[in-house]
């Protein structure tokens, strides 16, 4: 989860009102806000990405006042109607067709306004954004930039300063050569075209979704800025222009409209929206019996409006806030504000008994006989490493079951089978005193459609003294005290076990598993010493269905 | 009742009745114990107080280089007295004795005069008296008789001798050695008769009972399995019923059910196991399929793709297997629960597994509200041992209101994250025509057994480390 850098002394500033560092930490969890790291001066607190306002001390300030009772309610977005235009070409229609802008003006940047924004734009990237797929976000100098705007395809061949560049590179060799250019270069992949914002004297000013131009970097000296959102998702773009407006205004700038032209774009509105709540949903889903106002302050603290609407509640719901969907959000909201602290616990009583699975209960079963008969039980991972599986124990790999793009080489493939999780588990124990004897019972997977899910048992026992003798006869127990089964074992052969000292094991004339003394070579590749055998069986459709 | 004795202790006792003061290699002898037998049964018998070790040092000697010419030509004095014996009229002058004796002249006259074995007069040595072998010519002959074995100052009883050889330069050479012997105490002599008179190895048989014995490995279940059944059991007490599903799952219940967009980053490669090259081929009703794409297109704005659905996974969460059930029974009034593996596609690390254990507990109801969902953690949390919870807001895609537990830990001193809960989204219960609220609660297992059984690293749990799984307690 993104995470948020807060200065108290910058925080305490922004709030308007003396609140003690402790109140302020203990009032974050309450937004949602997990804390991650506790300093002097500071506290780094993670936000959910659905509260994409919240990535700036603005935002979070803007929840902090209303849980404190500092401010209540909306705080509009005052947006002065603008005259400058940006117009779409159509030739961006296959490329990324839509585009949102919004100037703001008369604002402070000092360095650490700059690295809030900054930080902003990578986690809308991220987020909202989907790596920059869905939306991105260019914010530039104004005083730099000369309107009309136009946002069109341009030729590979096409150049600019890229920002962090003190030459003029070509589009291409931005995709190749420049960090951000080879991160993102496979969102334009499949066009020959890509896109760029040029102004009124043919400068580029940005190369969405890549890089800006180094012409409009934003510094501290910057007072008046642009931000343009450039998107394949038109409500996406809106979504992010409207976090960020927000965070500007409360930011201390003055925002104003820029028009926007063109096949399948149009200037955005970012007005609030109205939403009616029955206080009856309120109360039922909270176990609660409030009234309408104490919901209605309970919606102002945060952050909405509210007001009685005859037997509802009418709510305004600020553009930005687009984590909300329908009532059910507000309910929450209505939590939050009350106080989660303020909400005592109930216990409803159980109507019936609760019960184990069948399954469940024939595997414990299956468990404690195998302890009766001196078994230690280990637990494996199901998604293991081919090495374990097939190669160290020369066993058939032709039906792997592979996931894709593993992080890890040793959870790469669904095992099949669990007698190489117990040889490895030995041989990671030859330290450890003799005899060794263990078991593990798990899921085991096998190719089709769907994938066939068994649940196996393995059994292995190793000391100087073990033969294929002591696990047939525990086998035999097994099967025979714990479930009245009788098993035959038919002489076969497998990589695994010794040659004439292996076995089919048959219930009913169907073979359900495999039983043997370990091969040396297999023992060898192990670097295991100590005479080993052992048995897997498959308990599906054997000891319950 | 008289303490019994182990057959090593008896016949220990037994010759220290016979003989105090000795060393273990003595017992050895007179017991014909082997000498571990010995040490072993002394220590036990020290514990006991029925026997005393008292540490000394002894002195050992063997001959110099002076001692060894002595032994050969005999001590000076005694070559002196031969030497007059030799020559006519048993006298010479000093300086033709000076001649034969060499630097050994001096002591010879000395000792010589302090025997009366010689007088001299006028530079004239003159043999008389009687010359029989003195004190510290038997001590030099004892210690030859022994070698190569060393003798003890003990041994010898002459000690005024002895010091006098000690003071010939280089005669004698001494090492010392330091050593135990045993002497048996009052308690001791009492045990021993007691023995004697009660035990008769062919009858009783007795064995020392207190003694230390070696531990035996227990067969056992596995520390997290016993988590596992730990939950299980509370569950089940509060009214639970179990539900089992498989690990391989479409996206379409793992995900798209539970109302997680399609692009949404979790359901990225980087996050979730996909089975390569695998699609399910039926994942739903066509029904459930055509209500969950609508609610998708309604509140994402966006394409829904059945392909994207039909993708298996290895399911991120139980949630899955819940969701289903709840979509094919319909339940007026449930509740269920599951537990099992679940798959993340993270770097493994101390905090961080690729394949865990969750359980999730479910309740539908009419009247279920957010307060009964915190009540039945409260309740969970008391059954497992936990005094204090608390709750603070949070976020899952399918859950409308959502909270996770804090809990405090005693051990670690500080409120540690538990189950996360909320009551399901309508976009998710709607569709799939769940017509109730339902309560859901979740959180991995791993993490209650790494506080149960104090564990810093979560890898612990799956190395089957014997030395761990054969120590740690059952019960805790």
């Amino acid at each position: 989860m993104p995470v948020v850098t807060l200065y108290f002394n910058r925080i305490t500033k922004l709030l308007g009102r003396k609140v003690s560092k402790e109140k302020i930490i203990s009032t974050l969890p309450f937004l949602g806000l997990d804390i991650e790291e506790e300093a002097s001066d500071h506290i780094n607190v993670e936000y959910s990405p659905n509260r994409p306002d919240f990535s700036t001390d603005y935002g979070i300030v803007s929840g902090l006042q209303g849980l404190l009772g500092i401010k209540l309610g909306i705080s509009p977005l005052k947006i002065k109607k603008g005259v400058d235009v940006i117009r779409a070409d159509p030739s961006v229609g296959k490329v990324r067709p839509f585009i949102v802008a919004i100037k703001a003006l008369n604002g402070k940047m000092d360095d650490e306004t700059i690295r809030q924004i900054i930080a902003m734009q990578e986690d809308l990237h991220n987020g909202i954004g989907r790596r920059r797929k869905k939306v991105s976000v260019g914010i530039h100098d104004l005083d730099k930039i000369k309107f009309p705007l136009v946002y069109k395809a341009a030729e590979r061949t096409h150049r600019f300063t890229p920002l962090g560049s003190q030459d003029e590179m070509s589009v291409s060799e931005i995709l190749d050569k420049t960090e951000t250019g080879q991160a993102y270069k496979s969102l334009l992949e499949g066009n020959t075209r890509v896109p760029v914002i040029l102004d009124s004297t043919g400068n580029t000013i940005s190369f969405p979704p890549i890089i800006n131009s180094k012409l409009t970097e934003v510094t501290s000296k910057s007072k008046n800025l642009l931000v343009e959102i450039t998107a394949t998702d038109r409500n996406a773009a809106e979504d992010t222009l409207a976090v960020i407006a927000q965070t500007l205004q409360n930011a201390g700038f003055k925002l104003s409209s820029i028009r926007i032209l063109g096949s399948r774009n149009s200037t955005p509105i970012l007005d609030s929206r109205k939403m009616l709540l029955d206080p009856t949903l309120v109360n039922g889903i909270l176990g609660l019996n409030i009234v309408p106002s104490v919901m209605v302050k309970s919606l102002r603290k945060n952050r909405l409006d509210a007001k009685i609407k005859g037997k509802q509640i009418l709510c305004t719901i600020p553009r930005y806030r687009t984590d909300i969907f329908g009532p059910i959000d507000l309910v929450e909201e209505v939590a939050l504000g009350y106080g989660i602290e303020n909400l005592s616990p109930t216990i409803p009583q159980a109507r019936s008994a609760g019960q184990k699975n069948h399954v469940t209960i024939a595997l414990e079963a299956a468990k404690s006989t195998m302890i009766g008969l001196g078994y230690m039980e280990v637990m494996n991972f199901g998604l293991v490493g081919k090495q374990t599986q097939y190669d160290l124990t020369k066993r058939d790999s032709s039906n792997i079951i592979y996931v894709a793009d593993s992080k890890s080489q040793e959870h790469q493939i669904l095992r099949d089978a669990l007698l190489p999780g117990l040889i490895d588990t030995l041989s990671r124990n030859i330290h450890e005193s003799y005899p060794q004897k263990i078991f593990e019972i798990g899921t085991v997977f096998h190719k089709g459609n769907p994938i066939d899910e068994e649940i196996h048992l393995a059994c292995i026992s190793a000391h100087n003294d073990t033969s294929y003798t002591e696990i047939k006869s525990i086998l035999q127990s097994f099967l025979k005290s714990g479930f009245d089964v009788a098993c035959a074992t038919k002489i076969s052969q497998d990589p695994l076990f010794v040659e004439g000292r292996t076995a089919d094991i048959l219930v009913n004339g169907k073979k359900i598993g495999m039983i043997g003394e370990l091969s040396p070579e297999v023992l060898g590749s192990f670097k295991m010493r100590v005479p080993t055998a052992g048995f897997e069986i498959k308990l599906t459709g054997l000891i319950f269905d | 009742m008289s303490q019994v004795l182990h057959p090593i202790e008896q016949k220990i006792l037994r010759a220290l009745l016979e003989k105090q003061n000795v060393t273990p290699d003595d017992l050895s002898e007179m017991t014909q114990l082997s000498i571990d037998q010995v040490r072993r049964g002394i220590e036990w018998l020290k514990f006991k107080d029925l026997v005393q070790i008292n540490e000394s040092e002894k002195s050992f000697i063997k001959l110099g280089e002076g001692g060894r010419t002595a032994l050969e030509k005999g001590l000076p004095e005694r070559q002196l007295v031969n030497y007059l014996k030799s020559i006519p009229v048993s006298s010479c002058e000093m300086n033709q004795a000076k001649e034969h004796l060499k630097n050994e002249f001096s002591p010879a006259i000395a000792n010589a005069k302090k025997n009366k074995w010689i007088e001299i007069y006028e530079n004239r040595i003159l043999l008389k008296g009687y010359h029989d072998a003195t004190a510290e010519e038997r001590i030099i002959k004892l210690i030859a008789s022994k070698d190569p074995v060393a003798i003890t100052t003990d041994d010898i009883e002459d000690k005024e001798a002895l010091d006098l050889l000690k003071k010939r330069p280089k005669f004698l050479n001494f090492t010392s050695t330091k050593y135990s012997t045993v002497n048996i105490t009052e308690k001791g002599i009492g045990a021993a008769q007691n023995a004697a008179q009660t035990t008769d190895d062919s009858v009783t048989r007795a064995i020392d009972v207190e003694a230390p014995v070696p531990m035996a490995f227990v067969a056992k279940s596995h520390p997290l399995a016993d988590v596992i059944d730990e939950v299980r059991e509370i569950f089940v007490s509060l009214g639970f019923s179990e539900l089992v599903g498989n690990s391989t799952q479409s996206s379409f219940w793992n995900f798209d059910a539970l109302f997680i967009p399609q692009d949404h980053p979790a359901r990225e490669m980087q996050d979730t196991f996909y089975l390569k090259d695998t699609s399910a081929k039926s994942i739903a009703k066509p029904k459930q399929i055509n209500q969950v794409s609508k609610i998708h297109k309604d509140g994402w704005h966006s394409d829904w793709k059945l392909d994207a659905a039909k993708k298996m996974v290895l399911r991120t969460h139980t949630t899955c297997v819940t969701i289903k059930e709840l979509a094919d029974k319909q339940y007026e009034e449930a509740r269920l629960f599951s537990i099992g593996r679940v798959y993340r596609n993270e770097k493994v690390s101390y905090k961080h597994l690729v394949e865990f254990n969750q359980v999730e507990g479910v309740v539908v109801g009419k009247n279920v509200t957010l307060r009964d969902l915190m009540g039945l953690q409260m309740e969970f949390y008391r059954k497992m041992g936990i005094k204090k919870a608390k709750f603070w807001p949070t976020f899952f895609p399918y859950t409308e209101p959502s909270l996770q537990s804090m809990i405090y830990n005693e051990r670690l001193g500080k409120w540690v994250e538990l189950f996360g809960m909320g009551i399901f989204r309508p976009e998710v219960t709607k569709p799939l025509g769940i017509k109730h609220p339902v309560l859901a609660w979740g959180g991995g297992i791993e993490r209650i057994a790494m506080l149960k059984y104090g564990l810093d690293d979560v890898r612990e749990l799956y190395n089957n480390k014997f030395s761990w799984l054969r120590s740690v307690p059952k019960c805790q």
